[in-house]
């Protein structure tokens, strides 16, 4: 019993530690004033309307949902064919992919921006400063989340066995890829597409030194709002926070009813990337 | 006439060698077991000839035609395997029709065999279902029908049994033998389990370390093994190490035979030919323990420090008593002799 109650408080903690500053986002969006009182004194939706009615805005949402979409265009296309060669059919190449896939998370994305535009600029300076540039990038260091995500999946399905059994009935590989390995694993690739979206839609790094102000995605709005000092507009950044977080997290409760808690894990780490990006 | 003929068939996995050369032929229409303990190479050996496998050396051939370099997709087999491997999104019937759809056949012929295939199987009402809503047997029921569908020349079976609870498995392992033969088609069947190897198969090939040890029947394999491997591997067996003399080796009264050169030979011997008696001929020993089989009772007896057991017919087993002093005799023919 008493553990049961001190674990229910812990609960409690963890869940208002989470909660409260999304929920001072959401009041603020939607405060008339708020100075000194505990909370807002008043409440409106003037400042969801005015924020989506600014082109400036608009402009970054769009131009942060094709960065999303482009990303996940090259991981998907890239990675599920790769993963899915490692796993069946070439059991070595996948402690090399495992081993890569951690080079995002060991090297400061900044780092990484830094070293690309180097390249870039010696090879082939017509990508330099391009969205392609920051797509192909934004790709490079998302792709882990899908890689785990398929890599689980296929194992998961047993697909090996799967491609044999199917070629064995007198299947062609791709035939196999798309009509048997693609829908067992189905779960895996939504779920770690998600992650490769909501990655590349929260992404402020790469996009900052690499396209700077010729292709201000919503981070980067975000950030020149926050630092500005005549335009500071701290109700403009709370409905975008709010938005950006809404949309990730309707986003994962699709993932979750479509798989219908197989891909519980996943989600969690959507919501969980989704929330610490908020907070960066 | 062979339809299946594996020639010095080998596979190295880095220094470990799988397959040693193995020479194996099937006949048409015949079921080979390949019979051994795990890693024995009975699973490598049946994937070369499905081609999930490349051979590092030797030739396959099926029909007469060489595929040694053929992929699996283009041989004429079907395949069942140990975890069914059913595609889990697609339903029984449709995992029947897949091997069909893949070569594009007509439609309606497709739609005839899987339903003659799920008749053949015992399935009819099953078809709409995911492998997920069937138990175990039905899956492999499932898996055997799709194997059958495309009329393959030749059926290979991994284990497919082993999965299974012991009940099922007795049925459905008979269940395999009637279908193979109504359907007449060429079989090989890998398994570790020595009675479903004799029960089912028209010959057994024994493994051992990627080497065939025997192949034959399997009433000749059971009777007469013709190696040491063959002869601990199947079946219950006494084995008795014995000295060497004048070219024959001796139990007491128990048997005299002739042995290989040597100093010490290995005597092996079924518990249901060893004879046991209230009277002579035989060895003296004393009865130790019995264990009530059903229509055998096995007996353990103990001659100076050397326990043999013998199966007897439980009637005949009722007069003895733990303790009795008995007398053990094996006849000649029945003891199988190997260099120690």
């Amino acid at each position: 019993m008493k553990s049961k109650l001190g674990s229910r408080i812990f609960l409690a903690l963890l869940a208002l530690y989470f909660a409260l500053p999304l929920v001072a986002a959401l009041l603020y969006s939607l405060a008339t004033k708020w100075g000194d009182t505990v909370l807002p004194s008043g409440y409106t939706l003037h400042w969801w309307t005015d924020v989506f009615s600014r082109p400036e805005v608009s402009g970054a949402l769009g131009r942060s949902l094709a960065l999303s979409a482009a990303t996940l265009a090259i991981d998907v296309l890239l990675v599920v064919p790769a993963a899915y060669w490692s796993v069946v059919h070439n059991p070595r190449v996948g402690s090399v992919v495992q081993t890569i896939t951690v080079i995002p998370f060991a090297i400061p994305w900044v780092v990484i921006a830094a070293g690309l535009q180097l390249i870039v600029k010696d090879t082939v300076p017509q990508l330099f400063g391009t969205f392609w540039l920051l797509a192909a990038a934004t790709a490079a260091i998302a792709f882990p989340f899908l890689y785990w995500a398929v890599e689980n999946a296929l194992i998961a399905a047993d697909a090996r066995r799967l491609s044999e059994a199917a070629a064995t009935c007198g299947a062609h590989p791709m035939v196999t890829l798309v009509r048997v390995v693609q829908p067992a694993i189905r779960g895996g690739i939504v779920s770690g597409a998600l992650l490769v979206a909501a990655t590349a839609m929260n992404e402020f790094a790469l996009a900052k030194v690499l396209v700077g102000t010729r292709y201000e995605t919503l981070p980067l709005w975000s950030a020149r709002v926050f630092t500005s000092r005549t335009g500071n507009d701290p109700n403009a950044l709370a409905v975008i926070t709010i938005f950006t977080f809404g949309l990730l997290f309707a986003l994962s409760a699709l993932v979750v009813w479509l798989g219908r808690g197989r891909t519980a894990s996943s989600t969690l780490a959507l919501a969980r990337t989704s929330s610490s990006a908020e907070k960066g | 006439m062979s339809h299946v003929v594996l020639n010095g068939v080998t596979k190295r996995y880095g220094p470990h060698l799988a397959l040693d050369a193995v020479d194996v032929s099937v006949a048409k229409g015949e079921m080979l077991a390949l019979l051994g303990p795990s890693g024995c190479g009975k699973t490598t050996l049946l994937r070369c000839i499905a081609g999930l496998n490349d051979a590092d050396a030797g030739t396959v051939s099926i029909g007469g035609a060489d595929v040694t370099r053929m992929p699996a997709r283009k041989r004429p087999i079907g395949m069942v395997f140990q975890s069914y491997a059913l595609f889990p999104n697609l339903s029984a019937a449709k995992n029947v029709a897949f091997p069909l759809t893949v070569r594009r056949r007509d439609r309606k012929d497709t739609l005839k065999r899987v339903e003659e295939l799920l008749a053949l199987v015992g399935l009819e009402e099953h078809g709409h279902k995911l492998p997920s809503q069937l138990s175990g047997g039905q899956q492999q029921r499932v898996a055997l029908a799709r194997a059958l569908a495309p009329d393959p020349e030749v059926l290979l079976l991994d284990e497919p049994l082993s999965a299974l609870d012991a009940q099922v498995r007795t049925r459905l392992r008979d269940e395999v033998r009637r279908i193979q033969h109504q359907v007449g088609i060429t079989t090989v069947f890998v398994t570790h389990d020595q009675s479903e190897a004799l029960a089912i198969s028209d010959r057994v090939a024994v493994m051992n370390a990627g080497r065939i040890e025997q192949c034959a029947t399997p009433p000749e394999v059971y009777a007469a093994p013709s190696t040491r491997f063959a002869a601990g591997f199947v079946g219950n067996r006494n084995t008795l190490e014995l000295p060497v003399a004048d070219g024959r080796v001796t139990w007491g009264d128990a048997f005299d035979v002739e042995a290989p050169t040597g100093e010490r030979a290995l005597c092996l011997f079924r518990p249901e030919d060893v004879e046991i008696g209230a009277d002579g001929p035989g060895l003296p020993a004393t009865v130790d323990v019995k264990v009530f089989l059903g229509a055998v009772t096995r007996v353990y007896a103990t001659h100076e420090g050397t326990t043999v057991f013998a199966d007897v017919p439980s009637r005949a087993a009722a007069s003895l008593e733990d303790g009795q002093k008995v007398f053990v005799r094996v006849a000649p023919e029945h003891v199988h002799v190997f260099a120690a």
